[in-house]
């Protein structure tokens, strides 16, 4: 009985798990951190392709622990969106594999050189400074044009950036400032920022809404809300540092051994598209798109009309090197008083 | 009872047995073999018949099935004899449980997600099993009694204490290891407690010391002194405990006053907040209960409802527009300048948790005001004493309970607030928010879980203080015979000051929903203020869909938590078993709980395996329903403790079984609690945020989570139309409610079936 009972056990086991396996060979699954771009493609897709895509929304960093841990036996196809870093760090465990979409020759080659093959790019934003010239006005400040200005004592108590111990946005602000200045230099600038600082908020965005009403005058966030934001009727001005500015590029992979990888391949070529990207702008993602020819978004530039910097992806995505940076932060400017 | 459920010769005169245990041995047969076992994806439908147990072979998954099948075997024989009888429900108990852990079992092993098959036969399962423990006497009570008692412990396991121990597990079990170094990794991080700054000229760490000291000695001084009468030596090892607590509280003051992070800044907010909000409390509930004015008394009514039909974070929204950097009041009017605003950080948090609390801390003074027998206070006037006698030797001693239940429910609700630090916190965190940036920002689950500890924590902590400090009893001085006699009326001065404050404060929550109704009708808040309904217009195409869905799933959830809640409260208060004061204890842990705390168990416990979940309406409905199910227990507690017992047992001699005793005959007595849980449970699920926040996904976002994402995007014309809908219509159906059972009362009474 007992051999029996352990042999009923096993049989259940596989029977079931074989039951799970035998879905239909249709369907892409998509771990996806954009959701309503998501939700946009879903849709065209089916009726382009005839496959059906189905999507688990899930945070950046979640979706890494998550294809991380089923990288023996995937259930997903594609990780779509998201910041660049987990896709670097897939990338090099293995769990994602390099695809070359016949898409590649409609991405900009920026983006493209810039993530080295590790994934495959679907936006790039950039930091940027954002203003409200009647609050500025107002203050007595003048138009900031560089990092370097927005230590002048004239900005006291007018910006608002993220805390970069809760938010990435701030972080790669920092990362940023490192590569423009080098690591002292930055820091003393980061310094004389905290002097003009009005608030650290939680979230990376946090500062963009108070900027538009006036409760602030100068926020540092990543451009493409407020893009949309400006769109919608805020009186703000976006401006590019002199010096240059950083940006993220966010990417889409193909996971490693996933159930249907025709599929996958079919859904990244379409997601790659100057129609799919177009979709993203319409829900609400305004980045600059990968694809050079999807339409840029209302009043948002290209990659190449903006002075981005050389970002070295590689090196400040690295943990040890990110929270290394963000210590110092926490040790030298933030308990600062001001 | 039970004898009489066993009378011999029923049983006899049947051949084919219609007791509980087989009939519900047979439905889980049916369930079993009618539904497909399991899920492949973490949709519930359509159900896919590829997944029945016939299509997944041979296996231990057979074995609800097989266990079913033996007990209805064993029950086609007789058993004449009581002792043969409770021998046999012995048995079928045992298989049956067997017949569970197997099914469970299986499904572990594979990893696969429970299917509609698996839920309802277990769900019969627990029910054959709990009529059988009632059969076989190890439960005192009918059929009904076990398996309402077996089932509520199993959801009460399920849905509250295994998520809860998954925070737990979770904080300290990192990547396989068990290790204590999340716990090191966040308590030294400066979001958590940061008190040395060596940039400023003060060293705080140094004042923290002191303060701390200070602590102990007060404490030692006090202790002494106290127990001066007592023999020393007896309660010498009392002493370092003492020490102890005093060196914590003064070190707790301290970081509160020199120390910057999320862990101060919660507790500077809660021990403000919990007293102003209580003292504000008082005043109100004096006035409204002495007070001769009827309109005073009706505005301190409707005043009292709206912070339960308001979505939490509402009021910090509608303060920023008010009192914010460029708010109508603080910036228009006062002429504040915007660079030196206050209001974000620990003042506009505290301001905002206090107008939120402080109706819920009239609601409770109120209720132990009127609990007062007014005879009392005219005796003691008689008696000759003044007026600052009578409240200070009368009034106060009988509402203090209501004052201590009032500052344990204001700390408690103050630590657990999550909306209104979101959106006022400005620098400061605060932990019940770092639990959400944490899992949302730093995408780290062991550092949320930390907090949740934390948090946690506290809430006991706070709890235990409150019952060690405050533990006074309840005195009943109204007996129902009638009270003579009127309430001493209030001074006139203090009448004026307490009119006075209470005009203040309803001047300013009313300028508060007024300014969100102003927001939603203008094209863009402070900037262009030309009227304008698009908003209305946008919220009803993107915005309604998600309300309605919203108010479909408030129902599905406040149905059930009427019912679990209903029904542990009576198993709790009529019926005396195994596992009683757990129940109790688990309905309280599920409401003390920080709502962000319940939210990441939930996630930890249902996102993969076995219980997956997460993603679906179902994980959203069981967290509402958990979540409210504890006021509908404590309406119904109250609600019975006034109803005789004979009712019960004359409908026993009747041979009503207790479930018939429980539907016909006091579900129509707890008519008012019921509905009250009812009501209850259906607001706060549509005004929930942070339990769900979580656990809301591409096709089943809710109303609240909507809005505060629309606050954080800074589309605040549309959050203002979206938030002035929600509590216009929770507005309107509790006034309809109101008329409904006053109407119902009045009927009731003409047929003579008042309660």
């Amino acid at each position: 009985m007992q051999p029996r009972l352990r042999h009923a056990i096993a049989v259940s086991a596989l029977a079931i798990s074989a039951a799970t396996a035998a879905q239909a060979q249709d369907v892409v699954n998509v771990v996806c951190v954009v959701e309503e771009w998501c939700e946009a493609l879903r849709e065209p897709f089916f009726e382009e392709t005839g496959i059906r895509m189905e999507f688990l929304n899930l945070r950046t960093n979640e979706s890494l622990v998550r294809i991380r841990a089923e990288a023996s036996n995937p259930t997903f196809d594609v990780f779509y969106g998201g910041t660049g870093d987990p896709h670097f760090v897939a990338a090099g465990e293995g769990v994602t594999e390099p695809y070359e979409s016949p898409m590649m020759a409609e991405l900009s080659e920026d983006m493209l050189n810039a993530v080295n093959g590790a994934y495959l790019p679907l936006y790039a934003n950039p930091i940027a400074i954002v203003v409200n010239p009647a609050v500025l006005e107002e203050a007595g400040a003048p138009m900031p044009e560089s990092w370097e200005d927005l230590t002048d004592p004239a900005f006291r108590g007018l910006i608002g950036m993220a805390d970069p111990n809760s938010s990435g946005t701030a972080y790669t602000v920092i990362a940023t400032l490192v590569q423009i200045f080098g690591e002292e230099e930055a820091f003393e600038l980061l310094a004389g920022m905290h002097q003009n600082m009005a608030t650290y908020t939680r979230s990376g965005s946090g500062s963009l809404q108070p900027t538009g009403q006036g409760e602030l005058g100068v926020a540092i966030i990543f451009m493409s809300s407020a893009l949309r934001e400006r769109e919608a009727g805020l009186p703000i001005e976006i401006i590019i540092p002199s010096e240059g500015t950083g940006y993220e590029i966010s990417g889409i992979s193909l996971v490693a051994n996933g159930p249907n990888p025709e599929g996958a391949r079919t859904f990244i070529d379409y997601a790659l598209s100057a129609e799919a990207q177009d979709l993203g702008t319409q829900a609400g993602s305004w980045q600059i798109k990968a694809n050079v020819n999807a339409a840029p978004a209302p009043g948002g530039p290209r990659l190449d009309e903006i002075a981005v910097i050389d970002y070295d992806f590689e090196h400040f995505g690295q943990p040890d090197v990110q929270t290394g940076l963000i210590a110092r932060w926490t040790e030298e400017i933030f308990p600062v008083p001001r | 009872m039970a004898d009489l459920a066993q009378t011999p010769p029923r049983s006899l005169s049947r051949a084919i047995p219609l007791g509980a245990v087989p009939v519900w041995s047979g439905i889980a047969l049916l369930l079993f073999l009618a539904l497909p076992l399991i899920r492949t994806g973490r949709r519930f439908l359509p159900l896919d018949y590829m997944l029945h147990p016939l299509s997944l072979g041979a296996g231990l998954h057979w074995a609800p099935a097989v266990a079913a099948f033996a007990v209805i075997a064993l029950y086609l024989r007789p058993a004449p004899r009581p002792a043969q009888a409770r021998r046999r429900a012995d048995m079928a108990a045992v298989i049956l449980s067997l017949g569970f852990v197997g099914l469970w079992a299986a499904l572990f092993s594979a990893g696969t997600p429970f299917g509609w098959g698996a839920m309802g036969a277990s769900l019969a399962l627990c029910i054959a099993a709990g009529s059988a423990l009632s059969e076989s006497n190890r439960v005192r009570g009918d059929a009904f009694t076990g398996a309402g008692i077996l089932l509520t412990l199993l959801f009460v396991t399920l849905f509250i204490t295994y998520p809860l121990v998954m925070v737990i597990r979770s904080a300290v079990w990192i990547e396989g290891v068990l290790t204590l170094d999340q716990f090191r990794a966040t308590f030294s991080s400066s979001l958590f407690l940061f008190v040395d700054n060596r940039f400023t000229e003060v060293n705080e760490a140094r004042m923290v010391a002191y303060w701390a000291t200070a602590g102990g000695a007060v404490a030692l001084a006090w202790g002494l002194w106290s127990s001066r009468a007592a023999a020393l030596w007896r309660r010498a090892w009392m002493v370092p405990l003492w020490v102890g607590a005093g060196l914590i509280a003064g070190w707790a003051v301290g970081i509160m006053i020199w120390g910057r992070g999320a862990l101060p800044s919660t507790l500077l907010v809660a021990v403000i907040v919990a007293p102003a909000a209580t003292m504000l409390g008082f005043a109100l509930a004096l006035l409204g209960q002495r007070t001769n004015s009827r309109a005073v008394r009706g505005i301190l009514g409707v005043a009292s409802v709206l912070p339960f039909i308001t979505p939490p974070f509402v009021i910090g929204f509608s303060m920023i527009f008010l009192l914010g950097r460029r708010g109508l009041l603080s910036h228009d009017i006062l002429g504040i300048s915007p660079f030196a605003n206050p209001l974000y950080g620990a003042p506009g948090v505290i301001l905002a948790q206090v107008l939120g609390l402080a109706p819920v801390a009239y609601l409770i003074i109120r209720g132990s005001l009127n609990s007062l027998n007014p005879a009392l206070e005219e005796a003691a006037q008689t008696l000759g004493a003044s007026r600052w006698r009578v409240f200070k030797d009368v009034t106060w001693p009988l509402v203090r309970p209501g004052i201590a239940a009032s500052l344990l429910l204001a700390s408690i609700e103050s630590i657990a607030d999550f909306g209104t630090p979101l959106v006022l916190g400005g620098d400061r965190n605060f932990l019940a928010t770092e639990v959400f940036l944490a899992l949302t920002g730093r995408y780290s689950q062991s550092e949320a879980s930390v907090y949740g500890v934390v948090l946690l924590f506290l809430v006991v902590l706070v709890f235990i203080a409150s019952r060690w400090m405050l533990g006074v009893k309840g005195f009943a001085t109204v007996t129902g015979k009638p009270a003579s006699g009127a309430f001493l009326a209030l001074p006139r001065s203090l009448e004026w000051i307490l009119l006075s404050l209470a005009g203040l404060w309803f001047a300013f929550i009313l300028s508060l929903y007024g300014v969100i109704v102003y927001g939603s009708v203008v094209e863009l808040w402070g900037i262009n203020n030309t009227l304008t309904f698009r908003h209305y217009i946008e919220f009803w195409n993107t915005g309604w869909p998600v309300v309605w869905y919203t108010m479909k799933l408030s129902v599905a959830s406040a149905i059930p938590a009427m019912m679990v809640g209903g029904l542990i409260a009576y198993l709790v208060t009529r019926h005396r078993f195994w596992g009683r004061s757990y129940l109790e204890f688990g309905s309280l842990l599920s409401f003390a709980t920080p709502g962000t705390v319940m939210g990441l168990a939930y996630i930890l416990a249902f996102n993969d395996g076995t219980l997956l979940m997460t993603s679906t309406s179902a994980i959203i409905v069981l967290a509402l329903v958990f979540r409210n199910m504890p006021v509908a227990i404590r309406a119904s507690m109250s609600g019975l403790a006034q109803i005789d017992r004979s009712l019960e047992e004359a409908s026993a001699t009747l041979k009503a079984g207790s479930g018939t005793t429980l539907v016909r005959v006091l579900s129509p007595l707890l008519l008012y609690p019921l509905l009250a849980g009812l009501i209850f449970a259906f607001v706060s699920a549509m005004t929930a945020v942070s339990q769900v926040i979580f656990l809301v996904s591409a096709g089943n976002n809710l109303a609240t989570v909507m809005l505060l994402a629309r606050v954080e995007r800074g589309q605040l014309g549309v959050a203002a139309a979206m938030a002035t809908v929600l509590i216009v219509m929770l507005l309107a159906l509790i006034v309809l409610l109101l008329v409904a059972s006053r109407y119902l009362d009045a009927r009731n009474r003409g047929k003579g079936l008042s309660i």
